[in-house]
């Protein structure tokens, strides 16, 4: 078992040798579409901070300042359920200070001055409002009539608020899949191409092993490890890319002044390492099924 | 199996001198029982077996013959013929259109292709071209053929000298196949073709790129490997080999056996 393991290792490197321009090629490729799909996850989960707030519809956010007594509280809600023809009822949420300032900590992630100033106690509740009308005029004059009402801090309307961004996170996400997916095929083509040269070159010694009564796997088995490693090797290189994009990025946001908004578009270092091991799965399945498909193909075994 | 168990024929062990091993069959097919493996006495058998490639003539036309154990058949005729044809279809490098094929008491038309491998590793195959790997030396060329069937490194280390010697190559296992002479190449060819004891060995045009007396000394070489009991078939269009050994001689002429002579000569 071991010989047999070490007899693939040593063609595998040696073939890798044989065809140097080829593997540089297929991992340069692979490397790129991988580092483009990991940047598709990156921008999306930016985004999805920057959305946190307002997923699920919401329409509207009435906040609740942090010193409200049960009493206003309780008018406040009375005020929104008395209104189901506007407001869809079933779906309104209450968020506690609690849960307010785990949100927030998503929200200003990239902005630790404005969340150094947040506490539990201090924090507004809000109630989350998904609106029943798609009239917005409807919604702005409710929104008009709440910021009345004792006890709240203020009313956001997701109009205001995210829709520019809402599109343009739909017109990125489309782009950056498209294009990632366009790129992952091209490197897959070419660790296929890649593979088929090198079963050309060997084509003489794989005819002699045959004739010897060398199984299909054992023939195969090299050739597969090829193109597994050469997708590897280009995860490996788009990962690296991706924590310095992500490093680049976080530095940057740090620069711009605190509460503008734009901290949100921070990515934890955790979601960045999962997006990492996402990619190196990626990287190698995209390899074996590359080499794996043309050793089938081409070997005729 | 019917067929062949009308034309089996007990070969008592004495026939052949010494008490051989049983064949123990291809891994992972039953094995042949000691008694049956006695029984086999065709090592090859071709059962009106028909071969076209695409819509010619037929490369093989209703061809039968059987190769008991042990023997030495010249399978002759001129280019195109189909002798290397036949020669393929006996280690299913070809399947054909009609008929059957047994190898030492198996159908391997009936095969699956995952038994083929281990098929191959019972016959020896050697060309006119020889086929040797121009970037290893003499002993890594024999050394392959036991090292891609997984035979572990001391085996290799043992057998590879013992049948270099047995083809008189001793001495020359580091050089490379460029260094040799072509007599050289074939034998190095006949050493990985033996190299793991087939039972069978076929050899396609072996002395054809050779001047005849190298040719006779190869010839001398596959006559000494068919005295330890390997079943030899030889396709062949040089006369002289084929008239001086005096062995079974199987005429082909457009696919067709058109003779069938024991102790032949080239006519």
């Amino acid at each position: 078992m071991i010989q047999r393991l070490s007899y693939a290792f040593r063609e595998t490197i040696a073939s890798f040798r044989r065809n140097m321009t080829l593997s540089v090629a297929a991992v340069i490729t692979s490397a790129v579409s991988l580092l483009l799909v990991g940047t598709t996850f990156l921008i999306q989960r930016a985004f999805d901070n920057l959305l946190t707030q307002w997923r699920g519809d919401v329409g509207m956010i009435v906040f609740v300042r942090p010193d409200v007594t049960p009493e206003a509280l309780g008018f406040i809600k009375q005020n929104l359920e008395s209104q189901p023809n506007v407001i869809d009822v079933k779906k309104l949420e209450y968020l506690d200070k609690t849960q307010s300032f785990a949100e927030a900590q998503r929200v200003f992630a990239g902005d630790p001055t404005t969340l150094s100033l947040l506490s539990i106690e201090t924090i507004p509740s809000q109630f989350k409002v998904v609106p029943k009308t798609t009239d917005p005029e409807l919604v702005r004059s409710l929104a008009n009539q709440y910021r009345t009402l004792p006890g709240v801090a203020g009313v956001s309307l997701a109009e205001d608020e995210f829709d520019v961004i809402s599109t343009l996170s739909g017109f990125v996400r489309t782009v950056t899949i498209g294009m990632s997916l366009v790129l992952l095929a091209v490197a897959v083509i070419l660790i296929w191409n890649t593979i088929r040269t090198a079963i050309f070159a060997r084509r003489r010694e794989i005819e002699v092993m045959k004739l010897v009564g060398a199984t299909d796997w054992f023939i195969r088995v090299p050739f597969i490890l090829e193109g597994l490693i050469q997708g590897l090797t280009g995860a490996l290189v788009s990962c690296a890319g991706l924590w310095g994009l992500n490093s680049a990025w976080t530095s940057g946001v740090a620069g711009f002044k605190s509460g503008t908004g734009v901290s949100a578009l921070v990515v934890p270092g955790s979601y960045v390492n999962g997006v990492m091991i996402a990619l190196l799965i990626i990287g190698a399945v995209a390899g074996g099924v590359g080499s794996g498909v043309a050793s089938s193909k081409f070997l005729d075994v | 199996m019917g067929t062949l168990t009308a034309s089996w024929r007990v070969t008592s062990v004495g026939v052949e001198g010494r008490q051989s091993k049983p064949h123990k069959g291809f891994r992972g097919a039953p094995p042949i029982p000691a008694l049956v493996a006695r029984l086999v006495y065709f090592m090859i058998r071709l059962e009106n077996v028909s071969k076209m490639y695409g819509s010619e003539l037929p490369a093989v036309r209703d061809a039968s013959f059987d190769v008991p154990k042990g023997e030495f058949v010249f399978l002759v005729g001129p280019s195109g013929s189909g002798k290397s044809t036949l020669l393929r279809l006996m280690n299913r490098q070809e399947r054909p259109e009609r008929g059957n094929v047994w190898v030492a008491g198996r159908n391997i038309n009936e095969m699956a292709n995952s038994q083929i491998p281990h098929l191959r590793r019972t016959m020896g195959n050697v060309f006119q071209d020889y086929k040797l790997l121009p970037n290893k030396t003499v002993f890594e060329n024999v050394a392959f053929a036991l090292e891609v069937i997984g035979k572990p490194k001391h085996v290799i280390g043992q057998q590879v000298p013992q049948v270099l010697d047995l083809v008189g190559l001793s001495g020359k296992e580091d050089r490379f196949p460029h260094q040799l002479s072509g007599g050289e190449q074939q034998r190095v060819s006949i050493a990985r073709a033996f190299v793991n004891r087939p039972l069978i060995l076929l050899a396609d045009e072996p002395t054809g790129n050779l001047d005849p007396a190298t040719g006779e000394g190869i010839m001398g070489l596959l006559d000494a490997i068919n005295r330890t009991g390997t079943t030899i078939v030889m396709a062949t269009h040089d006369h002289r080999v084929v008239n001086a050994m005096r062995r079974r001689v199987i005429q082909l002429d457009r696919g067709v056996i058109v003779r069938d002579q024991e102790r032949g000569v080239y006519e």
